[in-house]
């Protein structure tokens, strides 16, 4: 079982930036995107992201089922938000609508308004996870604790990041333990398949609770080397150590030129009206 | 002994607490593998969010808070999404793990009870913060505009009635097994 994150774009010309740049890029760019409403510069938006993600060089063999759950959950999103919807949307209501069709068996009405503003909230949240996949894949998961702490988390609690980075091979290696053990006493994960979600549920717990009682049982040894240690009582010390190149510099310059620019095309209506593509309104006899 | 902490000590952050919040964040980033799908729907279960209200209830706010919030957030990391694309869920979990933490502040008489009485308080204690703390979802209705009040609605119903389901059957379980080694490490 591979439950550990995975370093998958390590070497990549983005995984050898400074890993604040990641995060912060991250921040910059949703903002960006959540100011957008137009689809045509929406597009863009995704091309830069493309751009970006590709420089991460994550191999597509590994990542194609994570792909896969996160078209799956925005289009879940999408589609609830349109039935929902009902035709309108938040700036227009159903009587200003163009309906093309209602939907079979819900008899819920579409209209050009409604599917265009699904397809561009699926393109939104499609430039968004586009950004955010290398932070997944291009940072070494040792450098998120120093990462937060250089961007103002306090020393504990960017500790504690790093303590829960270190602390996921040996839990996860324990749990596929745990799940081995009650196997050989016949215990079977998959076996309630098709019960009820209770049974299912309670059936869980002979993993869930070893694994969790022996995981905080098992910390006095880490608490221990901690106190003797004397930690908390001064200021720490980190073993890596981060400093932004000119690349770095240079991308988070990139990222909020173009967080400013958008937001001006924002303030001036020019991106910030929803654009309806035009063979709906026909397809509408508008 | 009683289960939860005292008042006074809600708020310390010491080494232990530090190590319990490195742990359930762990845990439950690991556990969110497992789901167990609710039939006819496209919600499932998971019995890996009853650590969240588990974690604060037993360790207090501030475990919680971090097990909630960074849990949810390493989910995200491994399943590819990323760490902060929907940090307001991962904010969301850790308002769960942090109410749940302030148990002794509204729920003393059952947190102060017997150990029958600590695993119910535990279960309320799940409910009334995954009620509480997933309202921090409606945030969507700002950050993603486009989202209908409908439409995060019903997905803050599905997620709580699948979260409370976990909490309710898992927390006390929880409880019931970590008082007695609690009592035996002399915590």
């Amino acid at each position: 079982m591979n439950i550990a994150p995975r370093y998958l774009g390590r070497g990549s010309w983005l995984a050898r930036r400074d890993p604040r740049v990641l995060v912060i890029i991250v921040a910059l760019f949703i903002f960006t995107v959540l100011q957008v409403w137009d689809i045509r510069f929406l597009l863009l938006l995704v091309a830069i992201a493309v751009l970006y993600y590709r420089s991460a060089s994550i191999p597509w063999r590994f990542i194609r089922r994570n792909w896969m759950v996160v078209f799956t959950f925005i289009g879940l999103l999408v589609v609830v938000n349109a039935i929902i919807g009902g035709g309108a949307t938040g700036d227009i209501t159903l009587d200003e609508a163009h309906v093309i069709f209602n939907l079979p068996l819900l008899g819920t009405p579409m209209s050009a308004e409604s599917l265009s503003l699904a397809v561009t909230l699926f393109v939104r949240y499609l430039a968004m996870a586009t950004i955010g996949f290398p932070v997944a894949f291009a940072v070494a998961p040792s450098d998120f604790g120093i990462t937060f702490r250089r961007l103002g988390v306090p020393d504990k609690f960017a500790f504690g990041i790093d303590l829960t980075f270190r602390f996921l091979p040996s839990l996860a290696a324990d749990f596929q333990t745990t799940v081995d053990a009650q196997r050989i006493r016949g215990y079977d994960w998959s076996a309630g398949a098709g019960r009820g979600v209770l049974t299912r549920l309670r059936r869980s717990t002979p993993v869930l609770v070893p694994t969790v009682v022996n995981a905080i049982a098992g910390a006095e040894d880490t608490i221990d080397a901690m106190d003797l240690r004397a930690f908390g009582t001064g200021r720490r010390s980190w073993f890596r150590e981060l400093r932004y190149d000119w690349h770095d510099r240079l991308l988070l310059l990139a990222f909020a030129a173009l967080l400013v620019a958008f937001t001006v095309l924002g303030f001036a209506g020019i991106t910030s009206e929803l654009y309806v593509f035009p063979f709906l309104l026909d397809a509408a006899g508008a | 002994m009683t289960m939860t902490l005292d008042r006074d000590r809600l708020w310390e952050v010491s080494s232990r607490t530090i190590v319990y919040s490195a742990i359930g964040a762990a845990l439950y980033g690991i556990l969110l593998v497992a789901q167990v799908p609710i039939p006819g729907t496209t919600v499932s279960v998971r019995p890996a969010f009853a650590l969240v209200p588990f974690f604060g209830y037993a360790f207090g706010p501030i475990v919680g808070f971090f097990t909630g919030l960074v849990g949810n957030a390493i989910g995200d990391q491994i399943s590819g999404w990323g760490a902060l694309t929907s940090w307001n869920w991962s904010i969301a979990n850790g308002i769960v793990g942090l109410i749940a933490g302030l148990a002794p502040l509204y729920l003393s008489r059952w947190t102060n009870g017997s150990l029958r009485d600590r695993a119910i308080g535990g279960a309320v204690a799940g409910v009334i913060a995954t009620v509480i703390g997933f309202l921090f979802t409606f945030t969507d209705l700002v950050i993603q505009a486009g989202n209908t009040f409908g439409g995060t609605l019903s997905f803050y119903i599905a997620v709580i009635v699948a979260d409370i389901i976990a909490s309710v059957i898992l927390v006390p379980i929880l409880v019931y097994a970590w008082e007695p080694v609690k009592a035996q490490l002399g915590r």
